[in-house]
């Protein structure tokens, strides 16, 4: 909290970027359906220049401070800005731009009704404001208010495509569970409220110097691990981001979930006791939820759940970085901080790069063949040649293969694990190397997933005859994608830059202090140096055998013909192996998590003449099968004893109305009377 | 820069050693052991035959193989010379450089669009992901053990002195043995010499490679042998002197290109269905080394 600075400067941004918020959504509004995207790009585009300078100014002087006058009710809002939310700004601001300019060129494909078009482009400019004032503001009201308008604007943004039950129902579904992370964000800021008296941030800092802080911290982990998708509060993920268009699930993989990794920093920023207990907690949990996430990403066939789950499966790795980091700051150990908390800070970028990459490639390829599952496609690499490239280029940076920039943040989160192991404490040893395995077999299944999703989608031959053939995607759509690449390089190859600003965010919003002449620091940065000039030379290497192959096979001989079919002459691209078939031996080993369901009718044995039969399958969430499915099967069948209540007579409802006068009268009588 | 050599000469002749010993021991004179560096430079000099379902991938993913394991190997100590890139956490850096070799062999075999190239990628996708926290786990242990985290200075620190640790280095040959196995699609996990694509897993991968692309992959799996094998006389030269060292290091080598041989020679393969377990069981092992070491720092209160 100390160091914050007022700038006027700060200020008077802070007022264009109203100014240009309020235009922007007034301009939408009314101006014609051909301008709207344009227009929401451009309001987009300055939105994020000037809060993107904001947080600029607030890195580099480590937490702005303005005043903001809420009414009687909320009081002054404090908006702080220190380089904690400022990475969050910035990275919020990148998925935007890239994501509104690959929506611009997604939906176009789209012909819907005009009111519905102007929705979602004002939506999509007040997502992007919501979630900026999550990570500025610092009042317990505004910011629910603030996380309200964020959850609501992203709920009606899945909600595209509104003729579709699925899709209703996706959004009903996030829509409930959104609402149970604010009950619980409700509950821990009243309890601080009733605690301190305050409904500022400060509060919470208050408290914990005051008060056990293992049960407040956990309520908010809840709360704010509902957003971020953490095991077994996850399952708003695979339903809402199938069902958004691609654009907006990008979006809402790349930061939305963030949102809640941005709100466990937060308050880990102020807490101030039981971190080896919560460290602890978080690191085992963040493992099993890395590796519940990877398994089912695995073995869906409808690509874009797939992402899903691999965005839980990223939330598990992020979370690694921050149990290191906690256990770190309980043992007081620098270099344990900065390798947790630096880790999963850029693993949050680097996740919002190729998660947003992967989500907007996977919607080219929905856009053009109009299926989500996978074993309906292949080949298409030789139609979407860019596309696949791009995916191909996601999928090894999510695996955290060199020389792409996942790899960078995994081993930063590695080299925690490793330099925790060194700990006394024997339990914080095994979990340490326990973890280090977890991350591994995280990485192994995450090739496999990869793999086979990128085989089945682009390789091979057609599986299916499409009603249309797919085409290359538009300029405008493979623009963003390029331009998260080239990004993601920058982040692979100038490791050294990124590892300076979450340095100052370390130094500045946690209780560490390290100056970037710090033995350990200077140590790691020469690793990931190393790392970045290896991976160079490595992609020179390959550049260099590969040409000396074309120069050599040049002159030889060769020819095309049909691939190996052990001499079977009729074979069909149906006989492909699929994305199924290719994970069912994972899924068959892990069948005590993954859950197949089939449905087919069984051939008889009297059945001498079987027809035509149907047989499918799918795979059950294992939290929402067994946990989430039943509890509400039973919450219905107790709320159905309440029915009676609402029994459609109006006269019923008029007592009702009496009954609640003459409770509040006669309170207040006995209220007063017993005064 | 030694190790970098020393690997090199001891790929040209490891594999020729196992096909001589599995020979021998089934009563037959066998080739000599250069044969399959003559067999690779034949390839060489070959043309090819493609798929017509075949994209670029296919085309890249043979040299990616081969840089992958090129650059693996440049992490790869010699007793107390450096590997040539050596860093803190280079064994991470040495099994992701590793992983993206097999993703590119993996998707290449998929880009054929064969069902029986799909199955052994499958295959071989689901294996090496589970020999991975065994290599994890006693890399863990080694790092705990000697306090350090790169491949040379685990290494070159890593003595074995008591009863424990000679246990703890017997159990360490036998992991890594077991995933040089693995990797290289050896027995007991994988039949090079099965002639049923269905019961293959890596020779079906590489069915459609032919000319210089397949002796590139041979060549990497030569490569890759002899890596493994210098990862496991790591293990024992430790701080002998180069005059020691290097004799040591050709004799682990080919006692490993022998037993390689022996073990194929007198085992079948396992069912494709319990591979999985039995790679596993591995970790199980990598587990007791770590409970191995914690014994000796004297962890255990």
């Amino acid at each position: 909290m100390i160091g914050f600075t007022t700038l006027e400067n700060s200020g008077f941004l802070f007022n264009i970027y109203i100014g240009i918020l309020l235009a922007g959504l007034i301009g939408i509004f009314v101006v014609s359906e051909k301008l709207k995207p344009y227009l929401s790009a451009l309001v987009v585009l300055l939105v994020s220049l000037i809060t993107s300078l904001i947080a600029i100014q607030g890195i580099n002087s480590n937490g702005l401070e303005f005043l903001i006058p809420g009414g009687s009710f909320i009081g002054d809002i404090p908006f702080r800005i220190d380089a904690l939310s400022a990475w969050f700004m910035l990275i919020i601001n990148l998925t935007m731009i890239t994501g509104v300019f690959y929506g611009i060129g997604y939906l176009r494909a789209y012909k819907p009704i005009k009111s519905i078009i102007t929705l979602h482009w004002i939506l999509l400019v007040l997502f992007q404001s919501s979630m900026l004032w999550v990570c500025m503001v610092q009042n317990s009201i505004a910011f629910l208010i603030a996380w309200e308008i964020m959850s609501l604007s992203s709920l009606f943004l899945v909600l595209f495509d509104h003729a579709d039950s699925k899709v209703i129902k996706a959004g009903i579904n996030y829509m409930v569970q959104m609402h149970l992370s604010v009950v619980f964000l409700t509950v821990a800021f009243i309890w601080v409220y009733f605690e301190t008296g305050t409904f500022d941030f400060k509060g919470i800092d208050i408290y914990f110097g005051s008060n056990a802080n293992l049960w407040l911290f956990v309520v908010f982990f809840l709360g704010f691990g509902l957003k971020a998708g953490f095991m077994g509060l996850h399952s708003w993920l695979p339903h809402a981001h199938p069902a958004a268009p691609s654009h907006v699930s990008g979006i809402m993989s790349g930061v939305i979930v963030k949102m809640g990794i941005y709100g466990i920093f937060r308050v880990i920023t102020f807490l101030k006791a039981d971190f080896i207990l919560l460290g602890e907690i978080v690191l085992t949990f963040s493992v099993l939820t890395g590796l519940f996430g990877i398994m089912n990403a695995a073995v869906q066939s409808d690509f874009k759940k797939m992402l899903a789950y691999c965005t839980i499966e990223n939330i598990g790795i992020i979370g690694i970085g921050i149990g290191v980091g906690l256990i770190g700051l309980g043992k007081d150990q620098n270099v344990l901080i900065f390798l947790g908390f630096g880790g999963a800070l850029l693993h949050v970028l680097n996740h919002s790069l190729f998660k947003s990459l992967l989500f907007y490639s996977a919607g080219s390829v929905y856009q053009q063949t109009h299926t989500r599952d996978m074993n309906q496609l292949g080949g298409l690499i030789k139609k979407m040649p860019q596309t696949a490239l791009l995916f191909l280029i996601g999928a090894l940076a999510i695996g955290g293969i060199p020389p792409f920039n996942g790899f960078i943040s995994e081993f930063l989160i590695y080299s925690g694990l490793l330099a925790g192991i060194h700990s006394v404490d024997i339990a914080q040893t095994t979990l340490m190397v326990v973890s280090v395995a977890g991350m591994s077999i995280i990485g192994g299944i995450s090739v496999f997933a990869f793999t086979k999703t990128f085989g089945t989608i682009f390789l091979g031959s057609a599986r299916t005859e499409l009603h249309q053939e797919p085409r290359e995607v538009s300029k405008i759509m493979l623009f963003p994608q390029y331009l998260i690449v080239l990004v993601m390089l920058s982040v692979a190859f100038f490791s050294g830059y990124f590892l300076n600003v979450i340095l100052t965010i370390l130094n500045g919003s946690f209780h560490v202090s390290m100056e970037v002449g710090n033995v350990d620091y200077l140590r790691y940065s020469s690793v990931l140096q190393h790392i970045s000039l290896y991976s160079f030379l490595f992609l020179a290497g390959i550049g260099l055998i590969y040409f000396i192959r074309k120069s050599i096979t040049k002159n030889r001989e060769s020819t095309y013909q049909s691939t190996w079919g052990c001499g079977y002459v009729a074979p069909t691209s149906r006989m492909q192996y699929t994305g199924k078939s290719f994970t069912k031996p994972l899924s068959k080993l892990f069948n005590f998590v993954l859950i197949e369901k089939k449905n087919f009718n069984e051939l008889k044995s009297n059945e001498i003449f079987p027809v035509s039969r149907k047989y499918s399958s799918s795979y059950l969430d294992f939290w929402e099968h067994w946990l989430i499915n039943p509890a509400t099967k039973y919450l219905d069948l107790f709320i159905d004893l309440f029915k009676f209540i609402q029994n459609g007579r109006i006269q019923a409802y008029v007592l009702y109305g009496i009954i609640f006068i003459l409770i509040v009268f006669i309170g207040t009588v006995f209220h007063s009377s017993l005064q | 820069m030694l190790s970098l050599v020393l690997i090199l000469i001891a790929s040209l002749f490891f594999t020729g050693i196992i096909i001589r010993t599995k020979s021998i021991s089934s009563g037959r004179k066998g080739p000599g052991i250069f044969q399959p560096v003559k067999d690779v430079w034949r390839l060489f000099k070959k043309g090819s035959v493609y798929s017509e379902t075949t994209s670029f991938v296919f085309q890249i993913a043979p040299v990616v193989y081969f840089s992958s394991v090129v650059m693996a190997i440049l992490v790869v100590p010699f007793g107390s010379t450096k590997g040539i890139i050596s860093f803190d956490g280079d064994f991470i850096f040495f099994a992701y450089v590793l992983a993206l070799g097999k993703f590119f062999s993996i998707i290449s075999a998929m880009d054929t669009g064969s069902s029986f190239e799909g199955m052994g990628a499958s295959r071989e996708a689901l294996y090496s992901m589970f020999a991975e926290p065994a290599f994890f786990i006693l890399m863990g242990s080694f790092a705990l053990l000697t306090g350090h985290t790169s491949f040379f200075e685990i290494f070159s620190t890593l003595h074995l002195g008591s009863y424990i640790t000679y246990a703890l280095g017997i159990m360490a040959t036998f992991v890594l043995v077991m995933i040089a196995m693995i990797e290289n699609s050896r027995m007991p996990i994988d039949d090079p010499k099965t002639h049923l694509e269905l019961t293959m897993v890596h020779e079906v991968m590489i069915l459609d490679n032919s000319g210089f692309d397949l002796g590139l992959i041979l060549s990497t799996g030569y490569l890759k042998f002899a890596m493994y094998g210098t990862l496991i006389a790591n293990l024992y030269i430790g701080e002998l002197s180069l005059i020691y060292a290097i004799p040591a290091f050709f004799f682990i080598q080919i006692a490993f290109a022998v037993s390689v041989g022996i073990i194929e020679s007198f085992m079948a393969r396992y069912r494709i269905s319990h591979n999985p377990q039995f790679i596993f069981a591995l970790s199980s092992v990598s587990l007791l080394i770590f409970l191995g070491v914690l014994l000796v720092l004297g962890k255990f209160v």
